[in-house]
C-alpha cells in the first residue's frame, strides 16, 4: 500500500512537473538460478537539482504484528517519519543501530505506537529488530527521491514516472553481498519510451535468526 | 603299557590322566573367555568413555553457546558493539565470563571482515588466521551460522564455538572459548570412572601432559610412553603406568601429526582393576581344582585301599591254603565282587581242607594207590576186568592167643601184626583191599597193572611168613594165593560204595588159604599163579576141586626163590612128587610106601599123612574108574 501511495505520488509529480514527459521503468530481478527476487529495491538517483521535484514523500508505518514487522521491507524518502505500533498484545523493544537512524523504543505496547514515531533523515538502509524478540527483522530503505520501488514476488519493480535523461539507477537487496553499497548502472530513459531491464543478483545466503517454532506456542502472540 | 608297582598308583595315575586334561581344558576355556571379556568390556568402557568425553564437550559447548548467546540480548552489549566501544565490550565479556561459572573461559569478537575487535585471552590478533579463521569459515558457511573447533592458546588446547551477533542483522562473530583443562577431565572423569589425559605434541617441545587425571609421577611415564608408542589413534594400547597395566584410547582434538602442533586426548581404564575378578576367579578355580584333585586322590587311595587290603588278605590266605593251612577264614566286610572272592577262597579253603581230611582219610581207611584212584577219577559205580593176583592171608593160632586177652588188648596185638603186614604189602606194591578180622585182604595188579604183580605177591607172601615166624611163636601166617580175571571198580550203592575185586580168583584165594591147614602148610597158590611167578620153586600139593568149584586146579606150595631153596627141601619135594605120582595111578600099596617113608622124614608129617588116610579110605571105598587123581572138597 505505502509503495503505491509512492508510485501515485511520482506519477502526480511528473504530470504537474516542468520536465517533459514522464517515462515507465520495469526491472526484473533474478537469481543465479532465475528464481525471481523479491524486496529488492530499486532507485533512480537524480541530480541535485531535480530531486526537490521528487520530494516529500509521505510518511509511513511499520506494524508489529503477531511478533513480526508488517511490512518487512519498507522505503521512504530522506525526512519522513516512520512509526512503529505494536498490535500485539506484549510488549516489543524495537531499536536499530543502523547509522543512517540510529534509535531505539524500549518496551513498549499496544495503543501507544503514536508516540514512537522516528523521522529518518540520512538516506540509507535502517536495519530493525525487536530486543526481544530475536527473529523481528525489517528494513527502512530512506530514499533520497520517492522514485524508488519495491520488487514483488515476480521480481518485477515498476516506477511509471521516471524523466527522460541519463540517470543512475541503485539496486538494493539485504542479501546483497555488501548491504551498504548497492549495485548502480547508468541508464537512459528516452522520451515516450517504457524501459525494461533486467538483472541478475547474487545473493549471499539468506542468515538470520530464526523464529523458534515454540514461539507460537504461547497465547501471546 | 605302564607297569604299575601298586593298584593305587595305577588309578591315581588314571584319575590324574583323566582329571587333568578336563580340568585344563575348563581352565583354559573359562580363563581364555574371562581374559576376552574383561578386555572387551575394557574396550567397550573405554569407547564409552570417549564418547562421553565427546559427548560432555560437546554439552559445555551448547553451554558455551547459550551463555554467548545470551550475551547478544544484553541490550547494553548491543548498544556498546553498535557504538564501536571496545573497551566497554571487553569489560562486558569478562563480566559474562565471570558469571559463566567457569563453563566459559575466553570471548572473542571478530567483525565480517575478521578484524578482532576483542579477545579476552589477549593473543594480540587484530585478524583471524589459522584454526580462528576457519573456525569463523566453517561457521559461515553453515546454515545456522555455527561452528566449533578445538583450538591451542598458548599451547591450551580449548573448545571453541563461533556464532553470530546479529544487530539484528549479523554483525559480527563472537568467539567463545573453554579451556580443555584440569576441571574439564576431573569432569569428565566423574562421569567415566576413567583416567583422562589432554596432551600436547609440538615441534617447539616434547608430549606435555596439559591436564590429567593421573598423578604427576604417571602424567610424566604416560608423556614417555606415549612419545614412544607415536601417538596412533586408531587403535588401543596397553601402557604400564607404575606397575598397574592401562588400557589406552586416544582421540585426536586438534592437529595431526604433520601440523606443527597437535592436541590430543587420552583415555585410560585400568586393565588390573577390570582383571581382578577375572585373577580372583582364576585363582578361585586354581584351589577350586586343588581340592577336587585332593579329594579324588584321597578317594583313590581310600578306594584302592578298600580292594587291595581284601586283596592282600585274600593273597595271604591263599598262600596260607597253598601251605596247607586251611584253619583261618578270610574276613572281609564287603558285599562286593571282592567279598564274594572273599567267600569263595573261605569256601574253597573249606572244600580243601575237607578234601585233604577226606583224602588223608581215605589213605588210612583204603590203600594209598586206592584212594588216589578214587580222588583223581570220576567215582561211579562199575569196573573194568583185570588179571589180578589176589593174597589172602589169616593169622593161624590167633583165636587161641586172645584168650585170656581184654578186647583192648586183642586190638592193639591185631593192629600191630595187621599194620605190619599192610606195610608189607605196601611196599611190594600190592593193596590191602580190606581187613576181615584178622584176615587180610590184598591185590595185586588193581588198580594199577604191572607185570610183576604176582611176583610181587610172592615176595609179600614170604616176607609175611618170615616175619610171622620171627614174632610171637603162637602165631604164623597162612596164605593163599591166586590169579585170574577179576572184575576191578566201586562196589556198593551210589552213595555208599567201596573200591574191590570181585570174581571166581578171590573165592579161590580164600579157599586156598582156608585149605592151608589141612595141608599143614604156610600158603598155597594156584597154578595160575605159579606160571605167573615162574622164577619162584614150587611143590606140587594136590589136584583138588575147592568147595563150589566144578573146575580142578593145581595147587602149589611155594618154597622160595629158585636158587635160594635148601637141597633137602628140593629132594623132600621130589620124594613127595613121586609119592603123588604113585597116589594118582592108583598104585595104593607104593603111594601108602612112599607117603610113610615121607611122614618119618620130612618136617611136616601132617602133608603126607593126608594122603595116607585117603589111601586108607579108597582101599575100603575105590575111587570111580575113571578117577584122574581130583579130590573133591565138598565144604567150604
Amino acid at each position: 500500500m505505502q509503495i503505491r501511495l509512492n508510485l501515485i505520488g511520482g506519477f502526480l509529480l511528473s504530470i504537474l512537473g516542468t520536465y517533459g514527459n514522464a517515462q515507465s521503468l520495469s526491472v526484473k530481478l533474478t537469481d543465479g538460478e532465475g528464481n525471481p527476487i523479491r524486496d529488492a529495491v530499486i532507485e533512480i538517483l537524480l541530480p541535485d537539482e531535480m530531486r526537490s521535484e521528487y520530494q516529500p514523500g509521505a510518511d509511513t508505518i511499520v506494524d508489529q504484528l503477531d511478533k513480526e514487522f508488517v511490512p518487512n521491507m519498507s522505503t521512504i524518502v530522506s525526512g519522513n517519519s516512520v512509526s512503529f505500533p505494536n498490535s500485539d498484545d506484549i510488549l516489543h523493544h524495537v531499536y536499530s543501530f543502523s547509522p543512517s537512524g540510529s534509535f531505539y523504543i524500549p518496551l513498549y505496547g499496544k495503543g501507544t505506537s503514536e508516540q514512537y514515531s522516528q523521522a529518518f533523515n540520512s538516506v540509507g538502509v535502517i536495519e530493525i529488530g525487536c530486543n526481544l524478540h530475536d527473529w523481528m527483522l525489517a528494513y527502512i530503505y530512506v530514499a533520497e527521491t520517492s522514485l524508488s520501488g519495491i520488487s514483488d514476488d515476480d521480481g518485477l519493480a515498476i516506477l511509471e514516472s521516471v524523466p527522460s535523461g541519463t540517470f543512475e539507477l541503485r539496486i538494493w537487496h539485504s542479501r546483497l553481498k555488501d548491504n551498504d553499497i548497492a549495485v548502480t548502472h547508468s541508464i537512459e530513459f528516452v522520451d515516450g519510451e517504457q524501459t525494461n531491464l533486467s538483472y541478475t543478483l547474487e545473493l549471499k545466503r539468506d542468515r538470520r535468526i530464526r523464529r523458534a517454532p515454540s514461539s507460537n506456542r504461547t497465547r501471546y502472540r | 603299557m605302564l607297569a604299575f608297582g601298586s593298584f593305587r598308583s595305577r588309578l591315581s595315575f588314571f584319575l590324574l590322566c583323566l582329571l587333568t586334561p578336563v580340568l585344563g581344558g575348563i581352565f583354559y576355556y573359562v580363563n581364555r573367555n574371562n581374559i576376552e571379556y574383561t578386555e572387551e568390556t575394557i574396550n567397550s568402557y573405554l569407547e564409552l568413555g570417549a564418547d562421553v568425553f565427546d559427548f560432555t564437550r560437546a554439552q559445555q559447548a551448547e553451554t558455551l553457546q547459550a551463555i554467548t548467546n545470551s550475551l547478544t540480548w544484553d541490550f547494553g552489549f548491543r548498544t556498546a558493539f553498535a557504538s564501536n566501544d571496545p573497551a566497554t565490550l571487553f569489560g562486558a565479556s569478562l563480566n559474562v565470563l565471570d558469571r559463566s561459572i567457569g563453563k566459559a573461559d575466553m570471548l572473542m569478537i571478530v567483525d565480517l571482515n575478521n578484524n578482532v575487535v576483542i579477545d579476552t585471552s589477549l593473543q594480540g590478533y587484530t585478524q583471524l588466521s589459522g584454526a580462528w579463521l576457519s573456525l569463523v569459515d566453517n561457521a559461515d558457511a553453515s546454515d545456522e551460522g555455527l561452528a566449533e573447533a578445538i583450538v591451542a592458546i598458548d599451547g591450551d588446547p580449548f573448545q571453541l564455538i563461533a556464532l553470530p551477533l546479529y544487530l539484528p542483522r549479523q554483525v559480527a562473530w563472537i568467539i567463545g572459548g573453554f579451556a580443555l583443562d584440569q576441571n574439564f577431565v576431573e569432569r569428565v572423569k566423574e562421569t567415566i570412572v576413567s583416567e583422562v589425559s589432554i596432551i600436547r605434541r609440538s615441534d617447539e617441545s616434547d608430549l606435555v601432559v596439559v591436564a590429567s587425571t593421573l598423578s604427576a609421577a604417571r602424567q610424566q611415564i604416560l608423556a614417555e610412553q606415549m612419545a614412544i608408542n607415536s601417538l596412533t589413534v586408531a587403535s588401543l594400547q596397553r601402557i604400564s603406568l607404575e606397575g598397574e597395566e592401562f588400557t589406552t584410547l586416544l582421540r585426536n582434538l586438534f592437529g595431526s601429526p604433520s601440523d606443527e602442533l597437535q592436541v590430543l586426548a587420552i583415555i585410560q581404564r585400568s586393565y588390573d582393576e577390570n582383571n581382578e575378578n577375572v585373577v580372583q576367579f582364576r585363582t578361585l578355580l586354581i584351589e577350586f581344582y586343588a581340592v577336587i584333585i585332593a579329594i579324588s586322590l584321597i578317594a583313590v587311595v581310600l578306594l584302592s585301599r578298600s580292594i587291595t587290603q581284601p586283596l592282600a588278605k585274600l593273597a595271604s590266605a591263599v598262600q596260607k591254603i597253598e601251605e596247607g593251612e586251611y584253619g583261618k577264614p578270610v574276613v572281609v566286610n564287603s558285599q562286593d565282587e571282592i567279598g564274594d572272592l572273599a567267600n569263595s577262597v573261605n569256601s574253597m579253603a573249606q572244600g580243601l581242607a575237607e578234601k585233604e581230611k577226606v583224602r588223608d582219610l581215605l589213605g588210612k581207611v583204603v590203600s594209598q594207590q586206592i584212594a588216589e584212584q578214587l580222588l583223581n577219577n570220576p567215582v561211579e559205580l562199575g569196573g573194568e576186568e583185570k588179571i589180578v593176583t589176589i593174597l589172602f592171608s589169616d593169622i593161624r593160632g590167633f583165636t587161641s592167643f586172645c584168650e585170656g586177652l581184654r578186647p583192648q588188648e586183642v586190638l592193639v596185638e591185631l593192629n600191630q601184626v595187621l599194620s605190619s603186614i599192610s606195610n608189607i604189602v605196601e611196599k611190594h606194591n600190592g593193596v590191602v583191599d580190606k581187613f576181615q578180622g584178622d584176615a587180610v585182604m590184598a591185590l595185586f595188579g588193581a588198580p594199577i597193572h604191572s607185570e610183576f604183580d604176582a611176583t610181587n605177591a610172592m615176595l609179600a607172601a614170604l616176607e609175611i611168613i618170615d616175619v610171622m615166624e620171627i614174632g610171637d611163636s603162637r602165631l604164623s601166617a597162612c596164605i593163599g594165593i591166586s590169579t585170574g580175571l577179576v572184575v576191578a571198580g566201586n562196589l556198593g550203592s551210589s552213595n555208599r560204595l567201596n573200591y574191590s575185586v570181585i570174581g571166581d580168583t578171590v573165592n579161590l584165594s580164600a579157599r586156598l588159604e582156608s585149605l592151608t591147614r589141612l595141608y599143614n602148610v604156610t600158603n598155597i597158590v594156584s597154578e595160575a599163579s605159579r606160571d605167573a611167578a615162574p622164577n619162584y620153586a614150587y611143590m606140587e600139593l594136590d589136584e583138588v576141586c575147592v568147595a563150589g568149584k566144578r573146575q580142578a586146579i593145581k595147587i602149589f606150595q611155594l618154597l622160595g626163590q629158585s636158587d635160594q631153596i635148601p637141597p633137602e627141601k628140593l629132594t623132600m619135594a621130589a620124594a613127595f612128587a613121586g609119592a603123588l605120582k604113585a597116589y594118582r595111578a592108583q598104585n595104593w600099596s607104593l603111594a601108602q610106601r612112599l607117603f610113610s617113608q615121607l611122614a618119618a622124614s620130612c618136617d611136616n608129617e601132617a602133608l603126607p599123612k593126608v594122603f595116607l588116610e585117603r589111601i586108607d579110605d579108597f582101599q575100603i571105598n575105590p575111587p570111580a574108574e575113571d578117577w584122574d587123581g581130583v579130590y573133591i572138597f565138598g565144604k567150604k
